[in-house]
């Protein structure tokens, strides 16, 4: 009997908060993933329950609930967290208990637990790429902004490094910004832009005040054609939250975006708005944390039990066709091999993607020293 | 606000003790268990060139920047004479116990920094960059002393050899470091090491002409 038991899962992305917008897609892309694998008659029969809190993007309270899932509900396996701070709130948990997490996140690299399947692009998969097209489009002299937190912090280092491989190079500021700041906040930053007149900016502000910040560009004026905002974390979530065309101009570098013309990615747009009847914005983010549930998925087919030490095998050297293209996890260090692409925002919000990979790109989350011109970083151009 | 982002913007460089990671050549000194596979793992996601060991060597290949070497009870009897080398790799132990005993051997060992088990993926590369910055300091600084010491036993000597000429020759100390300086330019050698000789001569001679009288 206990063969049809459902399988119970745990999910942790906040619902609400500072960074609840992506949490909230996130939400969407794993409860896709499970509807998917429920339809298609569960894991050899047993249902996918989910059972999910919000941590309302509070460190504290991810590490509350991990231990609630784990302790009072039972789960073996939970999917969760965005920012940095949240998931090194719920590693000691995990470990502590045996348990696995799957991150569905790009974050700054330079972590590798037996407990963690990290699904997002590390530095080596989406930053380098940035900086590369950048430099050779628009210039060398950055102005650095970003969220008040560690994933901006090494984030900065690594592109300040990597624009100084460029002739004229200048990193002109770096500024960090409050997780809540309003578009007033930026206001003294765009004045100090418009004096030290960068060849581009390069923005990790994360969460809600991404919008501030782009609307804070609109209003003094700038043009996108000469003086672009560069970010990797501004994703057709984050635009969704502006007003129609702020967005417009700018660049993002990311494994995933909705535009992605496969089979596989119309086909899982179509399901995901009859899911939410429309109200999803898919972003890079929403696509890991569907993918890596479908990954989860296979492996537990393989492997019959949910414990850890059954389960990691058969997830290691797994591969999936997500609507990025085929992805793979690392067996050596639990990331995932991803496709990086750079687009450009639209009129309509969404990414005209002018560069992408044409192989996966292995993961190099302990990379201390990027290089521009490092042939497995070149992506292929566009006609656009 | 202001004075944070001016503060901050020389904060964001990489230091160069971590560009170097991927240079090192690492031995690691331990069984291959739970614990050996563990760091020998780390270190290569990490980027670093590790080759194992055991049993525990008492030659390691030239070139090895850091050795782990696992302390167990076991093997706490052997003496590693390459540790004891003054161009010995930086030690890290890794120890699974830390009673008096194994204590001891790890201060034999002369170890910069000590790993416990069970082995953990986190907190390695942060040790493995302090241990191995402390072990270079160290050796410069010894490098330093042993300079600085020698600096002082060639002074001490030109004192004493200054004192030797104006008491034989009657001259002043000035003529006495001039003849001295001569000497070292005519033998093409250093003042300090004419100092001594002249020095140690002049004990030989006094000890002579102590058996005459």
């Amino acid at each position: 009997m206990a063969d049809k038991d459902p399988i119970r899962i745990g999910i942790l992305y906040s619902e609400t908060g500072v960074t609840s917008t992506i949490g909230l897609s996130q939400l969407q892309g794993a409860l896709l993933g499970i509807q998917e694998i429920n339809e298609a008659g569960g894991i050899d029969g047993r249902e996918v329950v989910a059972i999910r809190y919000d941590p309302q993007s509070i460190p504290a309270r991810y590490a509350e609930l991990t231990e609630r899932l784990i302790v009072r509900d039972g789960v073996n396996v939970i999917f969760g967290c965005y920012m940095s701070s949240s998931r090194k709130a719920v590693i000691p948990v995990v470990e502590k208990w045996n348990k696995l997490l799957f991150y569905p996140t790009l974050y700054e690299g330079f972590e590798y637990s037996s407990n963690v399947m990290y699904t997002g692009a590390a530095p080596n998969q989406n930053s380098v790429q940035l900086a590369e097209f950048m430099t050779s489009n628009f210039g060398a002299r950055v102005y650095l902004i970003g969220s008040d937190y560690i994933y901006p912090y090494e984030s900065n280092r690594i592109m300040g490094e990597l624009v100084q491989q460029r002739q004229g190079s200048e990193k002109l500021a770096e500024r960090y910004m409050a997780l809540n700041a309003t578009a007033k906040d930026y206001k003294e930053v765009m004045a100090d832009i418009r004096n030290k007149q960068p060849d581009f900016i390069f923005s990790t502000v994360v969460g809600e005040s991404t919008a501030a910040l782009y609307r804070a560009y609109a209003d003094a004026g700038f043009d996108p054609k000469s003086m672009p905002i560069a970010s990797l974390t501004t994703s057709e979530a984050e635009i969704s939250q502006m007003e129609r065309g702020m967005a417009t101009g700018h660049y993002t570098s990311a494994p995933y975006f909705q535009s992605i013309q496969s089979d596989v990615n119309l086909r899982c747009l179509a399901r995901l708005r009859q899911r939410f009847d429309g109200s999803s914005v898919p972003n890079l983010c929403w696509e890991a944390s569907y993918f890596q549930m479908h990954i989860f998925a296979n492996a537990l087919r393989q492997s019959g039990d949910e414990g850890i030490a059954q389960l990691i095998p058969h997830i290691l050297g797994s591969e999936f066709d997500a609507p990025q293209g085929r992805i793979k996890i690392d067996p050596t260090n639990h990331h995932t091999c991803l496709y990086p692409r750079i687009g450009r925002v639209n009129t309509e919000g969404q990414f005209t993607i002018v560069r992408q990979a044409t192989r996966s790109v292995y993961p190099d989350p302990y990379m201390v020293t990027h290089s521009l011109g490092d042939w497995t970083a070149k992506l292929d151009a566009l006609d656009v | 606000m202001n004075d944070i982002g001016a503060t901050r913007h020389t904060l964001r460089v990489t230091p160069p003790q971590l560009k170097e990671l991927r240079s090192l050549k690492i031995a690691v000194i331990h069984p291959d268990d739970v614990d050996g596979m563990q760091l020998t793992q780390q270190l290569q996601r990490i980027g670093c060139q590790v080759q194992g060991f055991w049993p525990p060597v008492q030659v390691l290949p030239v070139g090895i920047d850091i050795a782990f070497i696992a302390v167990r009870p076991d093997t706490i009897g052997l003496r590693f004479e390459w540790a004891l080398h003054e161009d010995a790799p930086t030690v890290i132990a890794v120890v699974t116990y830390e009673n008096p005993t194994i204590v001891d051997a790890v201060l034999a060992l002369g170890a910069q920094s000590v790993l416990p088990s069970p082995v953990r993926s986190f907190g390695l590369l942060t040790a493995l960059v302090l241990a191995r910055e402390t072990h270079k300091e160290k050796r410069s600084l010894t490098r330093r002393l042993r300079k600085a010491e020698a600096k002082l036993l060639g002074a001490r000597h030109l004192a004493d050899a200054k004192a030797v000429l104006m008491t034989a020759h009657d001259v002043t100390e000035t003529q006495a470091y001039d003849l001295i300086r001569e000497q070292a330019m005519s033998k093409r050698t250093t003042i300090e090491e004419i100092a001594a000789t002249i020095v140690h001569a002049s004990e030989v001679l006094s000890l002579g002409g102590k058996r005459l009288s």
